[in-house]
């Protein structure tokens, strides 16, 4: 079971629900992936165009709806966004995400740092999205944040763990659960974070952007699983030279 | 009086609350926000929040995202 503040989820697949073709591929999706935790944005609303009921179907599916602060450049308009996000959505779960930079889209580490000591004041549930840097981490969660959510690589890029060594050390020195969000792009990588001890993975883009995202959201799942297991069994050591599995007889020399 | 509502000017009889206007703009409460002059008005508080003249209120709304 992954605990996060005061609630356990059976599934350790986050799904953010951006970039579907629609929002009925998202649900079915959402459905596939058996998944417990949503991620949705906010934005200006559009007046004179109709309002899309996003929620009610993820409502009926009882998900923990986590909106997030994409957009914010600063604290102060992550702040303003979280208190906005509080009200739409009558949660005080967060995703706390800023990143000023267009092009990487990389998150603004002191920005974070001082939105998510707020945040946390202010009675928010937080999960920051951020470097994966194993002392911004510490101190993320020293401030208060329910969990962490280091990047694999830049959002979108589908690249997989190019952090991985940032994220052991990050793993191993956690007393929140790590959760690996953004660069994710195959099940594969997300069986690769689940077996460096990740409590969670975080996907998006590597589902809605599939010519089939209902069955990725399903293989995704699997290899959660599959990655988790094998962390709990134990992966065993790797060598340079082979280890032979077989017994070494010696009938061969006996011919 | 006038009021912004989403930088485009709106008319209003006085008197006129939150709720009253999310009714007349025909939105429905789930999914969305209210901020005034900046401020974020808690959804507890729209029915009895009054909108002032030259308010500039502000919608937001729930959209899909990673």
């Amino acid at each position: 079971m992954l605990q996060i503040a005061e609630k356990t989820f059976n599934s350790r697949l986050l799904l953010g629900s951006g970039k579907f073709a629609s929002s009925q591929l998202m649900q079915q999706a959402v459905k596939a992936s058996n998944c417990q935790l949503v991620t949705l944005a906010i934005k200006r609303l559009e007046l004179n165009k109709p309002q899309d009921d996003l929620l009610t179907p993820l409502r009926n599916m009882d998900i923990q709806l986590l909106p997030n602060t994409s957009g914010a450049k600063t604290a102060r308009e992550a702040i303003f966004a979280a208190e906005l996000a509080r009200e739409a959505l009558q949660t005080n779960w967060l995703k706390l995400e800023i990143h000023p930079d267009p092009r990487y889209l990389m998150p603004d580490p002191i920005e974070t740092l001082q939105a998510a000591e707020q945040l946390v004041k202010l009675g928010f549930v937080v999960l920051p999205y951020c470097s994966a840097d194993p002392v911004l981490c510490k101190r993320l969660e020293q401030a208060g944040c329910a969990a962490v959510m280091p990047l694999g690589a830049a959002i979108g890029s589908n690249q997989g763990l190019q952090t991985r060594a940032m994220l052991e050390i990050i793993i191993e020195q956690a007393q929140v659960p790590v959760i690996i969000d953004a660069g994710l792009g195959a099940p594969s990588h997300a069986a690769a974070a689940m077996e460096l001890g990740a409590a969670a993975v975080l996907v998006n883009t590597a589902i809605a952007s599939s010519p089939d995202p209902v069955e990725m959201a399903a293989a995704f799942a699997d290899t959660v699983r599959a990655g988790r297991r094998a962390y709990l069994a134990g992966l065993v050591s790797t060598a340079q030279q082979a280890v032979g599995s077989s017994p070494l007889t010696d009938f061969l020399a006996e011919l | 009086m006038h009021i912004l509502l989403n930088d485009q000017l709106l008319q209003l009889s006085t008197n006129c609350s939150i709720s009253e206007l999310l009714q007349q703009q025909q939105l429905t409460s789930e999914g969305l926000a209210v901020a005034i002059n900046n401020n974020v008005i808690s959804k507890r508080c729209w029915p009895e929040h009054q909108l002032q003249s030259n308010d500039n209120v502000q919608l937001f709304q729930i959209v899909t995202g990673g």
